[in-house]
């Protein structure tokens, strides 16, 4: 039935249109306030306690055109998913879905740990709307990508939790939605399979699926999403290219973060992550005198060296970046990019070292950010960071230095 | 949502029926022992006390076996309790998928008064082919009406399970009245006792009760086999329908709300 009403007309036609969404959360009562809520919800006057979730989203999704959601914790982006998913119902606007949503709120939300693998297969396959036929004819490709071997018929109470995961994720490549609702990017389980959903995923895009997803990763927001949409207290702060909103919401929180606390000095020593991960553990400035220093003059030649800790012995993809003090990115580049490869200096540790030749920005104060990534260069872990002072004295105004040169002037179209 | 796009989620429904039974009575000691023990011991324990220890001789019943004249409401009587103590649960007790994925609600209370019902009828059967074998003259040409009823039974108490469901979700406690308040109503129902020996001034009372109705109706149609149908019958299944259909409406307004209280 859904085919229909999404048929040839679908590139102008918005997948789901939002128009002046709100939500409200009863707050709750006791005893006899409670049956006054009860009825006032059975009334629709809503004139109970209640707190302000989202307010005032006006928003359309078209075909292909993955929405990203950022926002602080609690700025209603869980909210605004489950209400496109259909799980809640907003208390005032309107609400137009024209396609097949298939939302991932919680890998396996429908398991039930007596059943086994594949009876869980059935049970959420018909929870999200697939019919027997469609069951059956999917269910092989399904155990095939969970991959799970004989655990398939064994009850999922005894399943680790990575095998769960597997599962939860290998149904929704089954449904193929025509927009896919999730709460975090979905790389789950070990490494190869987190490669194998990575796979997917890009194979989805490049289909033509949409995606929505909410995240506190903007490297991923950027990377999947056209669009994006920032949240703040409950009401949409900003809307445009993902690319622009995520410097706009990091900038902001830079200057939010500045405020709070000083900035990790230069040489902090990140402890060895417990859980694996890849990361930076030093980071430093020299000159060009490869003195280790904190500030440097403009226009002299600066290194920023490192050491990134890879728990697997690949080696690390390492992206630095440089920003203006309140988080306004003015330059990255990345080991990726450039076809480097951080040099091994013992075991899990790999070292790099970028030179700046005549380092262009103005004096000021900035931030070197570095980021240490897998070899796929997908997933991101928590950078690393250090101040730098560029010291001189300029009449120049801005933030860096371009190249220039001044020539005599001429007659206009002489 | 209207019952055409319920349709649509029969394959779910199924599902979750399945489920459900498997469960509470496959596999499991405690569930079989609800299944046949639990009634059985009931019916035996009620039957001592009063054809042994009490030694009740109803007039209404001199050429009728007290414990046939029991078990055959007693069944029933349990498929309504236990189906609308389950349902009352069933949302409740799925919190997490109505929190996650976006379905109709409400086939969680029908898949668990479903459920109850369909194991009790089993049970019901088994009772009444033992009762034939052991030489009791019950009309099991009247099964297909008796099923009927049970029908209507059934619809009584999915409305009774939506409306107290959706209440449960919103007020915690609902579920603690329903003990003692399933015990008077057992004791308000002709289960123990013919309905003939209720005073006449409270006869009237007496019949508002829908179960007095179906279980009174089932003993007529298996043992006095009396298969006439008349308006009372006629009024008792429309007042059904009107009221399952205003539970559901009631339960389908608040639908909406429960992941905000779960």
């Amino acid at each position: 039935m859904d085919q229909e009403i999404f048929s040839a007309d679908n590139l102008q036609s918005p997948l789901v249109c939002l128009k002046n969404v709100g939500k409200d959360f009863p707050v709750a009562s006791t005893g006899l306030g409670h049956l006054q809520t009860i009825w006032s919800l059975l009334t629709g006057r809503g004139d109970y306690a209640r707190f302000r979730a989202l307010r005032g989203v006006d928003l359309e999704i078209y075909t292909g055109q993955s929405l990203g959601l950022i926002g602080e914790n609690g700025a209603g982006k869980t909210t605004l998913l489950k209400i496109v998913a259909g799980v809640i119902k907003p208390s005032i606007g309107k609400v137009e879905i024209n396609c097949r949503v298939g939302a991932l709120l919680e890998l396996g939300a429908g398991f039930h740990p007596e059943y086994t693998g594949r009876e869980n297969i059935y049970l959420t396959a018909a929870l999200m709307g697939m019919t027997k036929s469609d069951i059956a004819d999917n269910i092989s490709s399904i155990i095939d990508f969970a991959d799970i071997g004989e655990h398939i018929d064994k009850q999922i109470k005894h399943y680790s939790s990575g095998m769960f995961i597997r599962l939860g994720f290998a149904i929704i490549t089954a449904l193929r939605p025509d927009i896919l609702i999730t709460d975090e990017v979905l790389a789950v389980g070990d490494e190869s399979f987190q490669k194998k959903c990575i796979k997917w995923m890009e194979s989805y895009l490049s289909d033509g699926g949409t995606l929505m997803l909410c995240s506190h990763s903007m490297y991923h927001i950027n990377k999947v999403c056209h669009k994006a949409l920032w949240l703040h207290r409950g009401q949409p702060r900003l809307y445009g290219d993902s690319s622009d909103v995520t410097r706009e919401y990091l900038a902001h929180f830079e200057e939010k973060n500045s405020k709070a606390e000083e900035y990790k000095s230069h040489n902090v020593t990140h402890e060895k992550n417990a859980d694996e991960k890849y990361a930076i553990q030093e980071l430093w400035l020299e000159d060009q005198d490869r003195n280790h220093v904190s500030n440097v003059t403009n226009g002299k030649d600066v290194y920023v060296c490192g050491i990134a800790y890879s728990p697997d012995q690949r080696i690390p993809v390492v992206a630095v970046g440089v920003l203006r003090s309140d988080g306004t990115p003015i330059y990255g580049i990345s080991t990726e990019v450039d076809r480097f490869q951080p040099n091994e200096l013992g075991t899990n540790s790999f070292g790099f070292t970028l030179h700046f030749k005549r380092f262009p920005l103005l004096p000021g104060k900035y931030l070197i950010r570095a980021h240490a990534m897998d070899p796929e260069g997908m997933r991101l872990f928590d950078p690393m960071e250090c101040t730098l002072v560029v010291l001189g004295q300029t009449r120049e105004i801005g933030l860096c230095y371009i190249k220039h040169a001044w020539l005599p002037g001429k007659r206009a179209h002489s | 949502m209207k019952v055409t796009e319920l349709w649509r989620f029969r394959w779910l429904f199924l599902n979750l029926l399945i489920r459900e039974i498997r469960n509470r009575y496959v596999g499991s000691l405690s569930g079989i022992f609800s299944i046949i023990f639990n009634p059985l011991a009931l019916l035996a324990i009620y039957a001592f006390v009063f054809a042994t220890i009490l030694r009740i001789k109803f007039p209404a019943l001199v050429e009728y076996n007290f414990t046939v004249f029991l078990a055959l409401a007693l069944w029933p009587w349990l498929a309504f309790q236990e189906g609308t103590q389950r349902g009352t649960l069933s949302i409740q007790s799925n919190g997490n998928l109505v929190k996650k994925v976006a379905f109709p609600h409400e086939l969680l209370v029908y898949s668990a008064v479903t459920a109850t019902y369909i194991v009790h009828l089993g049970g019901f059967l088994l009772v009444l082919l033992a009762l034939v074998l052991f030489g009791s003259a019950i009309n099991l040409l009247a099964l297909p009406l008796v099923i009927s009823i049970l029908g209507v039974q059934f619809l009584f108490t999915l409305g009774l399970a939506l409306a107290l469901a959706a209440m449960q979700v919103l007020i915690k406690d609902t579920e603690q009245y329903l003990s003692p308040v399933f015990m008077i109503w057992f004791y308000a129902t002709p289960i123990l006792y013919p309905a003939s020996l209720v005073p006449a001034s409270m006869h009237q009372v007496i019949m508002l009760n829908p179960m007095a109705y179906f279980t009174g109706r089932i003993r007529d149609l298996l043992l006095y086999k009396n298969c006439q149908f008349g308006l009372v019958d006629a009024a008792e299944i429309a007042g059904t329908v009107v009221f399952f259909l205003l539970a559901r409406l009631f339960f389908n307004r608040l639908s909406p709300h429960f992941e905000d209280f779960l």
